[in-house]
């Protein structure tokens, strides 16, 4: 077991290796200078040329890669070129943010997705099964833009329930959340419910059946925990997904997070917030995909890490 | 209990517990004694250290803490500030300015001569950097000759030093705080104005209240915010909900519906961007005056400003917008086509001819859609445009080539005369000395008189004098016709009808110091 988890740590390098790499590259093929983009329009060239200089823009791109990633793996992701603050700071101001909205967000769709499913499937074909599946499929196909706006409109403009936008209170928690979690609350009950029916047609679910115990422990003390296993995978995914998929409810919401912090600064060609800002979403969803793979094991007896035996 | 109770209870009890943790039930009972004031702004300063500044956004909120020795009335009158009065030698190379007495930075250090010299020797220390330094370009030293007085030197007379001097970009803040981050960026600033910053919630908000020692008007509201909404639609729902008490850039289509809601005002007002279209004077056929004049017949700016702006651009009368500081009112050219086709004819061109527009799209509101009305327009007078557009920054490397290099007829680009006085919309623009790539003369056009018009004008320190030597300039810019002048751009902003004394300024930026909330 733990050998395994060593292995899999070390497998991460080479993909936040490759991956900085790509993301290094990508940003400086966009069109657009940083340094014009800082100076403004109606700067000097001169001034323009010292500021390529002040943030090593005027070195080859390898020469640039390699100052960045030996710098990073001490902790100094280096300055942004907006707002001239370190690039930490900047990231460690706005990620508590989103990881908050995600987490409420993973908790109202599990919260009202998994209930949902479950009991879709053990009243296949009710009018409830139909219901919230079909709210299921409204929930994964919504645009997320589209959603934001309706609930601004709705909760906030007519009836006033809730703010718009921005935060300060648990209610600006609400519609940012909602709309981020309704698509991850679709595929939950959507999942839950097939996982389930096929659990239900275990024999061992039938043996239980045939004992003559109640349809409730059946389902909740037989059933539910096997059922859970895929649940649980795409939970955790999903996480990964919601903290890096908070861009738009983040714009449209004015979440000061990392989403829109990432997005505001490939409009600025702010070149050292926007590779470690992707850097650091990318090793994150490598850290909970590792973790997703060992609570398997807790869950399920029958998955066995072997480690290095198996060679 | 059955799977569909339990359910329901479940249902009930994450309910109960959202709103028990939220204490969002209901909304909020109304606030009778208002003592805040929210203005959701567009975009985040990208500082708010006067060295560092260089967007409206950051010189808005930023102009609320940190002052200048002069303030631009939104007419473009120049009134004392943290000067009382100034009076330069008879050549104009130096200017002495008596400082107000009494007056405490937020952190209670003296505001003096020395802080002062402070201030301004940073902003032009190449080391640190800053980006409009080029305003100050013309002082050579900042020299200390009293407690309340400090005396600039200039290199050559530059009238335009006034202006410059009243950026919002040259505030003074407490020299303890600019020791402390000389070369790094100050971050929340310490300055001597009405508003002074409690925080600065990065991405969110900036939040300031008043400052009881302020050594003017003390502003009646006690907190002001500045809130950060990118999304147009949000910002716009932020204030219909009532959370924002002000918003600016209302986007032209929701303007027209919040002006039917009785509880929201909607301002217009000018910017100090004009947009046009430049034509290469080195070039057939736009070396020929007449052709030039024609084409400014040809086009309909009515039109444009009505359909595209909503009414909310104006159409240009003059090389740089009214708000400016030497501006005077020529045009616009009427708009005729059947006289631009006689013209055309009488030039040698009754088939008209064809030509390449170059524009930039996204860079300023509605850049293509003007594009593409222009030639719609000329096409009625038989001149054709194949349009073509262009990434933002390599559309400048494009434009700013030698004279000899330049292959471009037509461009379509927008100019702000950020200073509010005409030196900076003109001379850059229109001197014959000024061409691409040294100077922003793009046209390369060239008026002997012109140039000797626009080079008094810089050196002349009388207002008045100054004023009637642009008038002239302006004339003879005009009718050269250089440039397709087009139109001015505007700006919206809406707030709450209980909101009243908000300054809307054409620098785009609103200011809230003499604000008040009425009933």
């Amino acid at each position: 077991m733990y050998q395994y988890i060593a292995r899999r740590l070390i497998l991460t390098i080479p993909v936040v290796l490759g991956v900085s790499i790509i993301v290094f590259a990508i940003i400086r093929m966009l069109p657009g200078d940083p340094a014009r983009a800082m100076a403004g329009p109606q700067a000097s060239p001169q001034y323009i040329e010292s500021v390529r200089a002040r943030y090593g823009l005027d070195q080859p791109i390898p020469v640039q890669y390699v100052t960045f990633m030996s710098r990073a793996v001490q902790g100094d992701l280096g300055v942004s070129v907006f707002s001239r603050r370190p690039v930490m700071t900047e990231i460690g101001e706005r990620f508590p943010r989103t990881l908050l909205l995600a987490s409420v967000s993973l908790l109202l769709a599990t919260a009202i997705g998994v209930p949902a499913g479950i009991i879709s499937a053990t009243r296949r074909n009710s009018l409830f099964d139909n219901a919230s599946m079909i709210a299921a499929l409204v929930g994964v196909a919504a645009p997320v833009f589209w959603l934001a706006l309706m609930l601004q409109l709705l909760f906030a403009v007519q009836l006033g329930w809730f703010p718009s936008s921005g935060i300060g209170t648990p209610a600006h928690l609400v519609l940012p959340s909602v709309t981020l979690g309704a698509a991850s609350a679709g595929l939950f009950a959507r999942i839950t419910r097939s996982s389930m029916l096929e659990v239900l047609r275990e024999d061992y679910v039938t043996t239980a059946r045939a004992k003559g115990l109640a349809e409730n422990v059946v389902v909740y003390k037989h059933a539910l925990k096997s059922a859970m296993i895929p649940v649980v995978t795409v939970l955790g995914l999903q996480f990964g997904i919601l903290l890096g998929g908070a861009v738009l409810t983040e714009t449209v919401f004015a979440w000061p997070g990392i989403g829109r912090l990432l997005v505001d600064s490939i409009l600025r060609r702010d070149y050292p917030v926007v590779q470690a800002t992707v850097m650091m979403l990318a090793f994150l969803f490598v850290i909970i995909n590792l973790v997703v793979d060992i609570a398997y094991a807790f869950l399920d007896p029958r998955i066995q890490y072997q480690g290095g035996q198996s060679e | 209990m059955s799977i569909g109770k339990r359910f329901a209870l479940l249902v009930l009890g994450v309910a109960v517990a959202a709103l028990v943790l939220t204490g969002a039930g209901a909304p909020e009972p109304e606030v009778v004694e208002r003592d805040t004031l929210t203005i959701a702004i567009g975009a985040e300063p990208e500082s708010l250290d006067p060295v560092n500044m260089t967007s409206a956004p950051a010189a808005t909120v930023g102009e609320h803490a940190v002052e200048r020795l002069i303030y631009m009335e939104e007419d473009g009158s120049l009134t004392p500030m943290l000067a009382t009065s100034w009076d330069s030698n008879e050549e104009g190379t130096e200017w002495t300015f008596q400082l107000r007495e009494g007056v405490q930075f937020h952190d209670g250090e003296p505001f003096n001569a020395e802080a002062v010299k402070a201030n301004l020797d940073r902003f032009l220390d190449p080391d640190v950097g800053a980006v409009y330094a080029f305003l100050l370009g013309s002082v050579q030293e900042v020299e200390v000759t009293g407690e309340y007085e400090v005396r600039l030197h200039l290199e050559e007379p530059f009238a335009p030093i006034l202006s410059h001097l009243s950026h919002s970009f040259i505030g003074m803040i407490s020299p303890v705080q600019l020791e402390e981050y000389y070369l790094d960026d100050a971050g929340e600033p310490i300055g001597t104005g009405p508003y002074e910053v409690v925080s600065w919630d990065r991405g969110d908000r900036v939040q300031m209240r008043v400052n009881e020692n302020y050594w003017g008007n003390i502003p009646e509201i006690p907190n002001l915010n500045f809130t950060f909404i990118s999304e147009d639609s949000a910002r716009v729902v932020a204030l219909e909900t009532g959370e924002a008490d002000a918003i600016m850039a209302v986007p032209p289509t929701d303007a027209i519906r919040l002006d039917d809601d009785p509880n929201i005002d909607v301002t217009y007002q000018t910017s100090v961007r004009t947009i046009y279209v430049g034509f290469n004077v080195n070039h057939e056929p736009f070396d020929n005056k007449t052709v030039r004049q024609a084409l400014n017949h040809a086009v309909d700016k009515e039109i444009i400003v009505e359909a595209i702006f909503e009414g909310n651009a104006f159409v240009a009368d003059a090389p740089i917008v009214d708000a400016v500081f030497g501006h005077s009112s020529v045009g616009p050219y009427e708009y005729d086509p059947d006289r631009a086709r006689e013209m055309l004819a009488e030039a040698g061109y009754p088939d008209g001819f064809d030509v390449t527009l170059y524009h930039p799209t996204g860079r300023y509101p509605q850049d293509s859609t003007v594009a593409e009305v222009v030639q719609d327009q000329l096409a009625d007078v038989g001149v054709n445009l194949t349009l073509e557009t262009m990434e933002w920054s390599s559309y400048l490397d494009f434009l700013y080539l030698p004279e000899d290099e330049s292959d471009y007829r037509m461009y379509l680009l927008g100019w702000g005369t950020v200073t509010l006085d005409a030196d900076y919309g003109l001379f850059a623009l229109f001197h014959g000395d000024q061409g691409a790539p040294a100077g922003n003369n793009i046209s390369y056009y060239r008026n002997s008189e012109v140039d000797d018009l626009l080079e008094r004008a810089r050196v002349n320190t009388n207002p008045d004098e100054r004023e009637a030597l642009y008038a002239d300039a302006i004339e003879l810019i005009w009718d050269d016709a250089s440039w397709l002048f087009l139109y001015n751009e505007g700006q919206v902003n809406a707030s709450r009808t209980y909101v009243e004394g908000l300054i809307h300024h054409p620098l785009e930026n609103l200011s809230a110091w003499e604000a008040y909330f009425v009933d």
